[in-house]
């Protein structure tokens, strides 16, 4: 005898919309199964109560992804572009990455949740020896949307991880990456940065577990909040005892752009070995009142100086894109949000 | 042009209290001429530079400041900047990450949009600020670097000036623009503020040494102390000053 559990619509729609699924996507029926969707009981998600966000979810949906052929046959120097988008109802999808030895790859992940959907995305990626990936997500989800992206990374020896996030939240956005980093030469860049507007949440994720020696990890988040907007980032590094000369350096910092504006963040280090250099950083701010008056001084009208402020804030992450081309685009994306924002 | 009738001010200190600063403060400075402001540390010099050009947190609580025939208390900040007043800072604002260039493209634009002009284009404005940069001795370099980020005291200065000559503004407060500059900077900044000097175009300098006034030298010298304007005189007044310091005004100001 199990005691079975009460789903709610959106729990019951994401178990019919996985119906016969396998491999990922049966564990999530699974879960949902047995546990239902996460509230802010389960620590992991305190500042993301996915089951009360997904309250108004009914049907099943559809998460359509193009993109997809490319991944099977991977040449150095390729640049893919992923499109997923979940419609409304509750859907779930995956795919699997194999970024080949020696060679480099960008894969550019358009996220996109339309309204009343509950989306889940989830992305398995290895990278082999000496391979890097250059992966940016950008999350652009209609702001009654639920979207759940998560990954799962693995770094052979002497790979290399350059990733880039970008989100302008959503009723909940969240985006969860686990990276298993093996040092011994691998080498992984964290960039991140989100902007809420009123009534939008976006939650960054990050665990970055360190099993062998000299491995190097970098991370700057930085987000802009709207009064109303809450902003979440979870960041955890787990160094291994056998990982010795592990140099991981965290740091979030978000500014309050109102007094309702919401941050919460939780920045973690769990170290087991004795000889690392391993730090974290967490600050939150507002606008430098003395910077604005400056601009305003010269001409610029205050939403016109404010926007620049941030702007100019928020591009540091975005700095750390190797692409040319794809940091000016994210840089324009960035400028079209602060330009709903105020 | 600008015209400070009775003005008082108070501004709210970290503790929460009210310290009035501005104490009835009368001054005129007609277009064309150049009026100098001297007086001890704490009397309100760079106080009035803020309440001119509408800073948070400076409350005029008394008097009146009209500007072009403008209540300037009526307007933001940006619309002071717009009607041509132009606030040389004594402690110039660093601003990381938005390249001076860009920063002061925008400010120009902002304003001639708002007095209904046209937009300067971008190969325009290129143009116009090579050639002000070459006048005040700033390489291009600098001016890619955001605004103020690691300048020096000096250079943080002269490109306050810079900004100047190239919004060209209709009345500029320097607020001891000449500290921190070393003498040829000195000439080369004093040579940019005479070339701003025009019929039309009003000058406060605020200032502690006499070498300022050697270079520009005002049409009118007034004393400040404890928020007033306590003395005006010729430009002798800023040799006299130099002599024998302000005693001799401190008391008349208590
Ligand atoms: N925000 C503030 N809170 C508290 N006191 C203030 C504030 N702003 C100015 N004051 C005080 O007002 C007085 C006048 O300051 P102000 O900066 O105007 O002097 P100043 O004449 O420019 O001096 P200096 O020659 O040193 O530049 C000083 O005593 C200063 O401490
Ligand atoms: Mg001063």
């Amino acid at each position: 005898m199990s005691l079975t559990l009460s789903h709610i619509p959106a729990e019951q729609a994401l178990i019919d919309a996985l119906d016969g699924a396998t491999g990922w996507r049966a564990q999530l029926r699974e879960t949902t199964r047995k546990d239902g969707l996460p509230t802010r009981r389960h620590e992991l998600w305190k500042w993301s109560d996915l089951r009360r966000a997904a309250n108004d979810v009914t049907g099943v949906g559809a998460l359509t992804v193009s993109g997809l052929d490319a991944l099977a046959q991977l040449a150095d120097g390729d640049r893919i572009e992923l499109a997923v988008r979940a419609s409304a109802g509750a859907s779930a999808g995956d795919a699997e990455l194999v970024v080949p030895g020696g060679t480099s790859v960008t894969l550019v992940e358009r996220l996109h949740g339309e309204a009343g959907a509950l989306g889940n995305w989830h992305l398995n990626v290895r990278i082999e020896a000496g391979g890097r990936l250059d992966r940016i997500v950008v999350a652009d989800h209609h702001e009654s949307a639920v979207f759940i992206g998560s990954a799962e990374i693995t770094l052979d020896e002497g790979a290399t991880l350059n990733q880039t996030l970008i989100d302008s939240g959503a009723k909940l956005s969240r985006n969860e990456t686990h990276i298993a980093h093996p040092g011994q030469g691998a080498s992984v860049e964290l960039g991140g940065a989100y902007i809420l507007a009123a009534g939008r949440h976006a939650d960054t994720t990050t665990v970055v577990h360190h099993t062998g020696p000299g491995g190097i990890t970098t991370q700057l988040v930085k987000g802009a909040v709207a009064s109303g907007g809450q902003g979440v980032f979870q960041g955890k590094f787990i160094v291994d005892r056998a990982a010795q000369q592990t140099d991981a350096r965290m740091t979030h910092r978000a500014l309050m752009l109102g007094e309702k504006a919401e941050i919460d963040a939780k920045p973690e280090l769990e170290i087991y070995a004795d000889d690392v250099q391993c730090a974290h950083g967490n600050a939150l701010g507002t606008l430098d009142e003395t910077a604005l008056f400056y601009m305003r001084q010269r001409g610029l009208p205050e939403a016109k100086a404010r926007a620049l402020l941030i702007e100019s804030y928020l591009a540091e992450p975005l700095d750390m894109v190797r692409d040319e081309a794809l940091r000016d685009e994210l840089k324009v994306w960035l400028r079209t949000r602060l330009g709903a924002l105020t | 042009m600008l015209k400070i009738q009775d003005l008082r001010c108070k501004v709210e200190t970290q503790d929460g209290e009210e310290k009035p600063i501005l104490k009835g403060l009368s001054l005129d400075v007609p277009a064309g001429e150049v009026h100098a402001i001297m007086g001890p540390n704490g009397s309100g010099k760079s106080t009035l530079s803020y309440v001119l050009t509408g800073r948070d947190g400076y409350e005029v609580t008394g008097g009146s400041m009209e500007f072009a025939g403008e209540d300037l208390a009526a307007l933001a900040p940006e619309e002071r900047a717009a009607l041509g007043l132009y606030l040389s800072f004594q402690y110039p604002v660093e601003i990381p990450g938005v390249p001076t260039i860009t920063f002061l493209k925008e400010a120009l634009n902002a304003q001639r949009a708002t007095r209904g002009e046209e937009e300067v284009s971008a190969p325009q404005f290129m143009k116009l600020i090579r050639e002000k940069a070459k006048q005040l001795n700033v390489s291009m370099d600098m001016l890619k670097r955001p605004v103020n980020v690691g300048f020096s005291g000096g250079e943080k200065k002269r490109m306050e000036i810079l900004q100047a000559l190239v919004l060209e503004p209709k009345f500029l407060i320097l607020d001891e623009t000449d500290s921190g500059l070393d003498i040829d900077a000195l000439k080369i900044v004093s040579d940019g503020v005479n070339a701003l000097r025009a019929p039309d175009r009003g000058m406060l300098v605020i200032t502690h040494y006499q070498r300022l006034l050697d270079h520009i030298t005002p049409d009118v010298v007034h004393v400040m102390a404890d928020g007033r304007i306590v003395k005006s005189g010729g430009p002798e007044l800023a040799r006299e000053l130099e002599a024998e310091g302000y005693d001799k005004y401190l008391g008349e100001a208590a």
